[in-house]
């Protein structure tokens, strides 16, 4: 359907191809787990439904031939190994870290190091929250890769999204410098760029406007979690109280924008909705690359739903 | 849910206007009695959810006290972000002092507004207590203790953001930094000027 003038990095994380030309690659798709009311309590049960979770995700994506990784999140340092050891556990495929705390974050790395997995992690995220700890702990226990957050609450636009990549907008602890320049003086070669979904009235639409302008400007793999948008929606909220299907439709339609702008990955929340996620991006992978092969010769990669879903 | 009274609106239940408590529960779903609370409602993000409570309340001058009850929504820490803008206040870069969560920063309030909210209520500190009766009793002896209106309204209009004008080169426009001709072939554009 589009095809950019900018020669498009592809990014290659333990064989998960992130980028190229839209329709060349599918969708990487993340499927957050450890958070939740499942995961409210981290005990057996927990870890047992979070072992079958992962599974379903994995089962669901080499039926789609639609990639599928975890996003890991982790509440509090306390929970570091365990979490790690299980996930280490359960897939082979690399995965995500992600928590709201940068020391958590840099507790998380040091412990990856310990156990050898860095070079399976795609650290999320490099946000302009970030901290001068964190920023010693990527630089000591460097990750194979990390996303870098677009998001910057002093303008929603895209310009000002492309400005907290560039500049830092004056943000950053990091005085003088934009969050890429940050990560690639940490050492993080591989770089993803996610534009930070806002809600409505918050400039929402941004989020997808910002994909094909990043992709342009940085040549770079490019994603979101729409999925925030859709879950900060009041109206839908007390849809959802009655009518969960309809959420559940909503939420498959939402993810399924972020390709049709040119989207190369997508933190779709929980794992548990890997279901309704991946036949709904595996036919906006088709459509974008048929479209992407008839307009525009483009040749499509080996592992896509182009070929494996006919 | 959004009126006159609460103009930023937000997903909150509005209540008894003249009640002196407006409750945030944070991820939790409670019902409250609503002839004691003149709002009450979850809050997820530690920015935009932040800056509609504060905008809420100071537009009704008959609160004062906030409580906030309720696990903390995951990867936002939005109770902190809160408790935090009340007993610290914001930094020169807007970044509330001490909050732990990821991106606390306030950009759509005017300083006037926080310093006004910092004044108007006090916040009683319920984060992880769910449970309906707690927080009912705790409202109870808010309500004891009102030291009646703090006076007039104010009603919060968001801090303007310059926006530069976008200059279109292409047929089809999606964005000022990009052509898209109507093929669907994406290029940069040419600087604006």
């Amino acid at each position: 359907m589009f095809t950019l003038m900018k020669e498009q990095t592809v990014v290659d994380v333990k064989g998960i191809r992130f980028g190229g030309q839209p329709g060349e690659n599918p969708t990487v798709l993340f499927g957050t787990v450890f958070y939740g009311r499942e995961f409210k309590v981290l005990d057996g049960p927990a870890f047992a439904r979070a072992r079958e979770l992962i599974a379903a995700q994995e089962k669901i994506s080499s039926q789609t031939a639609v990639p599928g990784i975890l996003d890991v999140y982790v509440k509090d340092e306390k929970y570091v190994e365990q979490e790690i050891d299980a996930v280490l556990a359960a897939t082979d495929r690399p995965f995500a870290i992600d928590s709201s705390d940068a020391h958590v974050r840099a507790k998380t790395l040091e412990y990856l190091s310990k156990v050898g997995a860095l070079d399976r992690v795609i650290y999320n995220s490099l946000n302009l929250g970030l901290t001068l700890e964190e920023l010693d702990a990527l630089r000591k226990h460097t990750p194979e890769a990390a996303i870098v957050l677009g998001y910057n609450p002093r303008d929603m636009g895209v310009d000002g999204r492309v400005d907290m990549l560039v500049t830092g907008a004056g943000m950053l602890s990091v005085p003088g410098k934009g969050l890429l320049e940050v990560a690639k003086d940490s050492g993080i070669e591989k770089l993803l760029l996610d534009t930070g979904a806002t809600p409505f009235g918050s400039m929402s639409a941004e989020t997808l406007r910002a994909i094909p302008v990043f992709k342009s400007q940085f040549g770079l793999p490019t994603g979101c979690s729409i999925h925030n948008t859709l879950e900060s929606w009041g109206w839908m909220k007390d849809l959802r109280k009655t009518d969960d299907e309809a959420y559940r439709c909503a939420d498959a339609a939402a993810n399924s924008m972020v390709p049709m702008y040119c989207g190369d990955f997508i933190v779709y929340g929980p794992v548990s909705s890997c279901g309704r996620i991946f036949p709904s991006i595996a036919f906006a992978d088709k459509l974008m690359a048929e479209g992407a092969v008839d307009y525009f010769g483009l040749k499509v990669s080996e592992k896509h739903p182009y070929h494996a879903l006919k | 849910m959004s009126g006159s009274l609460y103009p930023w609106g937000g997903h909150f239940v509005p209540g008894n206007p003249k009640a002196c408590v407006a409750v945030v529960t944070l991820s939790e779903e409670l019902a409250l009695p609503s002839d004691k609370v003149a709002l009450y409602g979850g809050m997820k993000t530690e920015n935009l959810g932040v800056e509609k409570v504060v905008a809420n309340v100071v537009s009704n001058p008959n609160i004062r006290f906030l409580i906030v009850c309720g696990t903390e929504v995951r990867g936002h820490r939005s109770g902190d972000s809160l408790i935090n803008l009340k007993r610290n206040g914001i930094d020169g870069n807007n970044r509330v002092i001490g909050a732990k969560s990821a991106i606390p920063f306030i950009e759509n309030l005017p300083r006037e507004a926080i310093e006004r909210f910092q004044s108007q209520v006090e916040v009683v500190d319920l984060i992880d207590i769910a449970d309906a009766y707690t927080v009912v009793k705790a409202i109870d002896d808010c309500a004891r203790k009102n030291p009646g209106s703090f006076g007039q309204p104010l009603f919060v209009e968001q801090v303007p953001h310059d926006r530069v004008v976008a200059v279109f080169h292409s047929d089809f426009s999606l964005h000022s930094r990009i052509d898209v001709d109507l093929y669907g072939v994406i290029s940069h554009a040419p600087e604006a000027g």
